[in-house]
């Protein structure tokens, strides 16, 4: 072994010696040869002829001994990687060409494999990630809610499967104390949440049981930017006070600097306090209030199937014991990274098969420009075999070009890539889970090196393979009459041509799907005007908005004071708006039969709204009136429905039949109310989902227990006349005016709030379309190079034709046939091919058809256009051939 | 291609009558073609297109050492003589051989 190593190593540091030693052995053999003849009776001239017949191809010979040697590998990779250099620099017409066309597409697939690698491959950055899950309630109409307190509990304490659970819920208020008064906002969480999820306190310590119950002291853990916003990251801050919505929370820890639960710059994530302090109210007792989000660690070897199974059992026994609540509801377990990503897995899917596809055609574009290039190499391959060469031996020198080729395109394309990233994760598209994570990284640079060498080698291997394979006598013969590689060249050439266009077809189906549906998205009206409208939310502290008459008069004179502002055409205070905060509520229409259990009511989208509201945002009223300042607590209770509703509730009868009948809402002592108006659908939350039909009521005439609760937390809705945000300085001086430690939250203008419900169509629709585009003119360029270089090989037989009286539009003919000859062929596979693909994206389709016939005939058309001119540049050069210049051409 | 395949028929017995050669002391290439002819009775000839590679293949393995030295006629020439591996390689690849010729003879004689 020691000494086989030890020849290899001389072999490959003294070439030079080997070589002499070998010359010289060979040398000794012919001159024996010679002497013998010699002495037979021969003169010198034949005994050395015969000697060298005797011996057979000495050149032949010495290369079967280097071969005999194992350094023959390292050695040749050497030569063929400084051959390859050289050929590619000897064509950098060629070797430009190939190296953008690889760089596009590796650089895609190194850019769409990062995000891949960030949102959907990268762990959780907790312990074990991967048996930690989450649980939402499911009833017979809602897929995935919420979860009520009390089910929580009954959970935890019947369950085996899990080492811990938690509860947490969303918090909010205002912090007030040296500085100006600062809207935060954080979460109620059980002392259970922190083991849970595996987290150590970077300074202090967590919350325990005995601090998470009513009435303990008020313990406040803040997340690490606060502390360092609030304190500058001292460590001392232990045992300070907060004063967080006008009460005294002493801070006990801070959580690690890299927690991150749902993303870093996710709402809610400047502190957490104990959840369970607000064990005895009243809504976290009732079953059929729904607050609570629940999280859990499955126990080592638990599977999630398992833990769903007990689950279920648990929740089938809580249905049957609790009917009035719980009937017909279920519960459902996923894992917390799918519930991280689940909305953007089939989009990133997509545009992962997408830059597959164009990595493919930029293969197959290749391959057909290494083939064309094989073509005009023939002689010198041929040349090599002659003189000793195998056919492995060519292929491998063949492969080694190609792979430094890919290498070079790979270079470009990892730089192209990561700044393909870096702009992703600038443009932070809305509605894209752990942007944070996405990053070049070891993993995304391995796969990047993975690709290109497997892209090498696809597409070097056919040509090669062709190539090598060539009978070498023809090939020196074919080469002398500059013929083209023959029949079977052609097919593999024309194969290609044909699945760069099936390719290029498919993706371009694709991105017109999307580009259909987000037309049709905007063709959705949204039954409201969002134009100059600002929204904010006004959060008013419980300790010292304490009764009903002060926050009714505080929002009264709020929006007397915003409404006087110059620019400002409306102002509306309102529980929520659309886009914005919704709210869900159950009914019962008079004359229905009596909802007796949760499931019998009726589902809508409520508001408790002011008299302004509806004019403000340009709501139109269809029949009746819009609520009036007559409309106030001691008044007839009256609401406003849309035609949604009355199109549910009374088919057969127009808008202005509803009015007068009457309806009231879920929940105790809710009174019976008058319809008085109708006014056109809002679509809720999303352009492209269904909204329950809409009903909203006077917010002076909410339920007199609940309606301080609620007009803590109001939004406002301005409508102005012109910039909105020119009206954020003078509404917070108004707002300040009334209330000097009242701050502004969540201050947005409503075409905002509208632009990011479509932004994650925007963004797969871009990408998708700029990896089209990359595919069409990939598609385009393989096409018109196949032609040129046909038009070229056959210059003498069109000159002829020309010669023989041919007219232009003949030759026009003749060349523009054969490419369209391909296209055709490769739209027809392409069609057939985005129809069975298709299918997969229907989630990302909206009022399409994943097969919708006129998208596929324009996309064909246009794919048919663009080959035509693909085809038309090289038909007129065809055609423009001067016979006598033709003809002399050999 | 076909030409290759023939020539790995060969490759393994050449090698063995190599070897074989060389038991009885080191050799240079001239002389093992020589012996060969010689000592089948002109019935076996090898060309030094496929010894001289068969003799860098076994020198690559192991099995044959090689030295310069001089020759009968006064030059330099290239000798090979066996290693120990190259011995052990014989004894086991000769009764392999014995065995199979052994067995095609019976065959061809009793059948």
């Amino acid at each position: 072994m020691l000494g086989r190593l030890k020849r290899r190593l001389r072999a490959l540091l003294h070439k030079r010696a080997m070589e002499r030693e070998l010359d010289e052995e060979l040398r000794y053999h012919l001159e024996r040869e010679i002497e013998r003849n010699l002495a037979d009776g021969m003169n010198s001239e034949e005994a050395r002829f015969a000697a060298l017949r005797s011996f057979g191809g000495v050149e032949q010979a010495k290369e079967q001994c280097r071969e005999a040697r194992g350094v023959r590998l390292i050695e040749d990779l050497w030569k063929d990687l400084r051959y390859g250099a050289r050929m590619l620099l000897k064509q950098p017409g060629f070797t430009l060409v190939a190296v953008v066309t690889l760089a596009l597409g590796i650089g895609v697939n190194t850019a769409i494999f990062s995000v891949v690698n960030g949102v959907l491959l990268k762990s959780l950055p907790f312990p074990e990630p991967e048996r930690l899950v989450v649980l939402s309630e499911t009833s017979k109409d809602v897929p995935d809610m919420s979860v009520a307190y009390p089910n929580y509990l009954d959970w935890r304490a019947q369950q085996t499967v899990f080492e811990n659970m938690a509860a947490r819920m969303p918090a909010g208020g205002v912090l007030t104390g040296d500085g100006e008064a600062e809207r935060i906002t954080g979460r109620w969480v059980t002392a259970s949440f922190f083991p849970t999820l595996g987290v150590h306190p970077q300074v202090g310590r967590f919350f325990t049981d005995e601090e998470d119950r009513p009435g303990a002291e008020r313990v406040i853990v803040l997340n690490n930017g606060l502390w360092q916003r609030l304190f500058g990251g001292d460590p001392q801050v232990i045992g300070r006070v907060l004063q967080y919505n006008s009460e005294s929370w002493t801070i006990i820890g801070v959580m690690p600097a890299a927690f991150d639960f749902y993303g870093q710059n996710n709402l809610n994530n400047d502190f957490f306090i104990p959840l369970n302090r607000l064990s005895d109210q009243e809504y976290m007792l009732d079953r059929s209030s729904h607050p609570i989000e629940v999280t859990a660690r499955l126990r080592p070897g638990v599977r999630l199937e398992q833990g769903s199974t007990e689950l279920r059992a648990i929740a089938a026994r809580l249905s049957g014991q609790f009917p009035e609540s719980n009937s017909g509801n279920g519960v459902n377990l996923r894992l917390l990274l799918d519930d991280y990503v689940g909305d953007v897995r089939p989009a990133l899917l997509m545009l992962t098969v997408a830059v597959a596809l164009v990595l493919l055609i930029a293969c197959a574009n290749i391959a057909n420009l290494l083939l064309a290039r094989a073509a005009a190499r023939q002689r010198e391959i041929a040349l090599r075999m002659a003189l000793g060469a195998g056919r492995w031996r060519i292929v491998r020198q063949l492969l080694t070009e190609s792979v430094l080729l890919a290498i070079a395109g790979g270079t470009l394309g990892l730089l192209l890539g990561a700044w393909g990233v870096s702009l992703l994760v600038k443009l932070d598209p809305e509605g894209l889970p752990r942007v944070e994570n996405i990053s070049l990284d070891g993993r995304a640079l391995g796969f990047t090196l993975l690709v290109t060498l497997l892209t090498g080698i696809v597409f070097g291997l056919v040509p090669a393979l062709a190539t090598s394979k060539a009978n070498l006598n023809d090939a020196l013969k074919e080469g002398s009459l500059r013929s083209s590689g023959g029949a079977s060249g052609w097919r593999l050439r024309a194969t290609l041509v044909v699945g760069q266009v099936a390719l290029s077809l498919m993706l371009l189906v694709g991105s017109g799907l999307l580009v259909k549906s987000f037309w049709q998205l905007m063709q959705v009206d949204p039954g409201f005007d969002a134009q100059g409208v600002l929204t904010l939310r006004l959060r008013l502290p419980d300790a010292k908005y304490r009764e009903a008459a002060q926050t009714t008069a505080f929002l009264k004179e709020v929006s007397r004071r915003v409404e006087a502002l110059p620019g400002v055409q409306g102002v509306s205070v309102t529980t929520g708006f659309p886009f914005g905060r919704a709210g869900e509520n159950g009914y019962w229409v008079e004359g229905d039969p009596e909802p007796r259990r949760p499931g019998d009511w009726a589902v809508a989208n409520t508001q408790s709204v002011d008299e302004n509201y509806h004019k403000s945002l340009g709501i139109t009223l269809l029949n009746g009136r819009y609520f009036a300042a007559r409309d106030t607590a001691d008044s007839p209770q009256v609401a406003i429905v849309d035609d949604e509703f009355v199109g549910r509730h009374f088919p057969n009868s127009s808008p202005g039949d509803v009015l007068g009948k009457r309806l009231r809402f879920g929940g105790e002592g809710e009174p019976w109310r008058e319809i008085v108006g109708v006014v056109r659908h809002v679509r809720q939350n999303n352009l492209d989902e269904e909204s329950h039909p809409g009903i909203y009521r006077p917010w002076t005439q909410i339920n007199p227990k609940s309606v301080a609760d609620f007009t803590r937390a109001m939004d406002l809705v301005v409508k102005t006349s012109g910039k909105p945000v020119n009206l954020v300085a003078p509404i917070r001086r108004e707002v300040q005016a009334v209330d000097k430690n009242q701050p502004l939250g969540n201050v947005r203008t409503l075409e905002d709030l509208m632009a990011r419900s479509i932004a994650p169509r925007r963004f797969s629709l871009l990408l998708l379309g700029v990896f089209a585009g990359i595919a069409l003119l990939l598609g385009a360029v393989g096409l018109y190079g196949v032609l040129s270089y046909v038009v070229t090989q056959r210059t003498r037989e069109i000159g002829i034709r020309i010669a023989l009286g041919a007219r232009t539009r003949d030759v026009l003919n003749l060349v523009i046939k054969y490419g369209m000859t391909m296209a055709l062929t490769g739209v027809a596979v392409g069609l057939v091919a985005a129809f069975a693909l298709t299918r997969l994206m229907q989630s990302l389709l909206f009022e399409v058809s994943a097969t919708d016939p006129l998208t596929f005939v324009l996309i064909a058309l246009l794919l048919l256009a663009v080959a035509l001119l693909a085809c038309y540049l090289p038909a007129r050069r065809a055609a423009k051939v001067d016979p006598l210049i033709a003809l002399r051409h050999e | 291609m076909k030409k290759q395949k023939k020539a790995d028929l060969l490759q393994g017995t050449l090698e063995l009558l190599v070897l074989r050669l060389l038991r009885s002391g080191s050799l240079n290439g001239w002389d093992i073609m020589q012996r060969i002819q010689i000592v089948s009775g002109e019935v076996l000839s090898v060309t030094p297109g496929a010894l001289y590679p068969a003799l860098h293949r076994l020198e690559e393995r192991g099995l044959v050492s090689a030295v310069w030295g001089v020759s009968e006629n006064n030059r330099q020439a290239k000798f090979y003589e066996l290693t120990a591996a190259g011995r052990k390689q014989l004894e086991a690849e000769r009764a392999t051989w014995e065995r199979f010729t052994g067995a095609v003879a019976a065959i061809l004689r009793d059948a």
